[in-house]
């Protein structure tokens, strides 16, 4: 009875030691959702949003891209090459422009082709309300580059995908 | 992931008239279509291994409007009823 005492209460303890391990190393996919997840809560804006918030949060964004980032999305005829410091900037001047912003993703497929390189296809959906009152509701495939810099992982390169031609 | 409806295969035309919905020259019925519009797209054709894919909700500018040539390939899933 003793034995199966011990037993039982080494196998608990096994148990909370991984469920421990597991907190505090998260696999490098978790790392990677971690910075999507950031990504839309500081993308994101409510109604009642104060000037300090918003500054905090451009500020923010910056910090998840890459020190140069390559970007292409043609409906917006934002392509090319930018520095973390013009995402902020676009993303607050963009941010200006609407009253309630949402940013979410879904549908996340993460591969890692090469050491500190994570290619993720993911689906971003924007919903919101411009200054002028009109409703966003935009669905968007994404194919995203990240590159683990420093321990982490930041946004080299965004491509919205042509998913369906008129 | 998008949900849409397919309304031609590989090697069809889809032209939009009026609103109406043509394939191969021949206006489709779509009691599923809620809403009037007064879309107008000239005839395409849809490519090997694709499909065309409109949604149901139409009262929006046809610029707005999602839809368009996939590849067979990205359908996931069909409708269970």
């Amino acid at each position: 009875m003793v034995k199966i005492r011990y037993l039982l209460i080494g196998v608990l303890m096994v148990i909370v030691g991984i469920v421990i391990a597991i907190t505090l190393f998260p696999s490098e996919e978790k790392r990677v959702k971690k910075q999507f997840h950031l990504l839309s809560e500081w993308v994101s804006k409510s109604p009642e949003e104060n000037a300090f918030t918003m500054l905090q949060k451009m500020k923010n964004i910056g910090s998840l891209f890459d020190a140069h980032c390559e970007l292409k999305v043609p409906d917006q005829s934002l392509s090319g090459t930018y520095t973390r410091e013009e995402i902020s900037t676009y993303a607050g001047s963009a941010r200006s422009h609407v009253s309630k912003l949402d940013l979410k993703f879904y549908d996340f497929d993460i591969a890692f082709p090469e050491k500190g390189v994570a290619k993720v296809t993911i689906t971003a959906r924007l919903t919101g309300k411009s200054t002028a009152g009109e409703e966003m509701d935009e669905t968007r495939e994404l194919e995203c580059l990240l590159r683990k810099i420093e321990k982490k992982w930041l946004f080299s390169q965004i491509e919205v995908v042509e998913v369906l031609k008129k | 992931m998008l949900l849409k409806r397919v309304v031609a295969r590989e090697g069809e035309q889809v032209e939009f008239r009026d609103g109406k919905l043509f394939v191969d020259g021949k206006e489709i019925e779509e009691p599923y279509v809620r809403y009037p519009c007064s879309w107008n797209l000239p005839p395409r054709g849809v490519e090997q291994d694709g499909i065309y894919v409109v949604g149901d909700n139409r009262n929006m500018p046809i610029e707005n409007h999602h839809f368009g040539q996939a590849s067979k390939k990205r359908i996931m899933g069909v409708p269970l009823w």
